[in-house]
């Protein structure tokens, strides 16, 4: 099942939340407030894991990484995660620069962070 | 008004702009800015690291300094040249001390949402440099590291 929301799109592979940002710059703090509320009411749900792809995303600022911080501490308060996926070259420097590499997982296609969540479920 | 930078030096003027505590104007003088740039060739790398570290700076200065005060406006002086660009962001807030603000990067801070936007304008720029009340920032990168 499908749902579009403002910022994301979400699809659901075998209880796990596959969320693309809708456009390739999350940038004013309408967009980065509106994108924290979305995941954090997916976030809602207690043991919720989320594979968040940036896909087509070029650009985004420390607003949103506060954004994925709060998001990451909901989940984990409940045994759920979030993973990051297809993070452009200059993207992902901005998170092994603020040291958010050992905060979040991060795997190359979201495809392979599906398959991770997956596998390491059934451990 | 702060007094803003001296127009004296051979580096080439100074373009001023006094903008309005909104996150709307922030956009336009990104494209400002990126767009000399590139009427001087400057790669993507600097490019997506001079915008990074200006956004980081227009919205410390809205947010945290002028606490998002419509009444109060922030102040941005820019120049470049082939071999660097400057640019200088004050806002009309109480300052802080930037050297108070935590390392985001430690491990007991990592889940706390502030203090990574003046990490990463450090980051990105080759030098940024804070006056004594805090609520102006100068930042300089060059175009060869």
């Amino acid at each position: 099942m499908a749902q579009t929301n403002e910022i994301v799109h979400v699809t659901e592979h075998k209880g796990v939340k596959l969320v693309r940002l809708r456009s390739g710059a999350i940038r004013e703090e309408r967009e980065a407030d509106t994108l924290g509320r979305e995941l954090l009411a997916l976030a809602e749900e207690p043991g919720q894991r989320i594979v968040l792809s940036f896909l087509g995303v070029e650009y985004l600022t420390s607003l949103v990484l506060g954004k994925l911080i709060q998001v990451h501490k909901q989940l984990a308060e409940s045994g759920g995660e979030i993973r990051l996926a297809d993070i452009h070259p200059q993207i992902r420097e901005v998170f092994r620069i603020t040291n958010l590499e050992s905060l979040f997982k991060i795997h190359e296609h979201e495809r392979e962070a599906l398959a991770r969540f997956l596998s390491d479920a059934e451990r | 008004m702060p007094v803003g930078p001296s127009q004296t030096d051979d580096l080439g003027a100074w373009t001023e702009k006094v903008l309005p505590t909104n996150l709307s104007a922030v956009r336009e003088t990104e494209r400002e800015v990126l767009g000399l740039l590139r009427d001087l060739q400057y790669d993507e790398d600097h490019l997506f690291a001079v915008r990074l570290a200006l956004e980081e700076a227009l919205v410390n200065a809205m947010k945290h300094g002028n606490g998002f005060d419509p009444n109060l406006s922030v102040y941005v002086w820019y120049r470049a040249t082939p071999e660097r660009v400057e640019i200088r962001v004050a806002d009309e807030g109480r300052g802080f001390d930037p050297g108070g603000v935590p390392d985001p990067t430690a491990d007991e801070n990592l889940e706390r949402p502030c203090g990574r936007g003046i990490m990463l304008m450090r980051c990105y720029m080759d030098e940024v440099t804070f006056s004594r009340e805090g609520n102006e920032v100068s930042m300089v990168k060059h175009r060869q590291p």
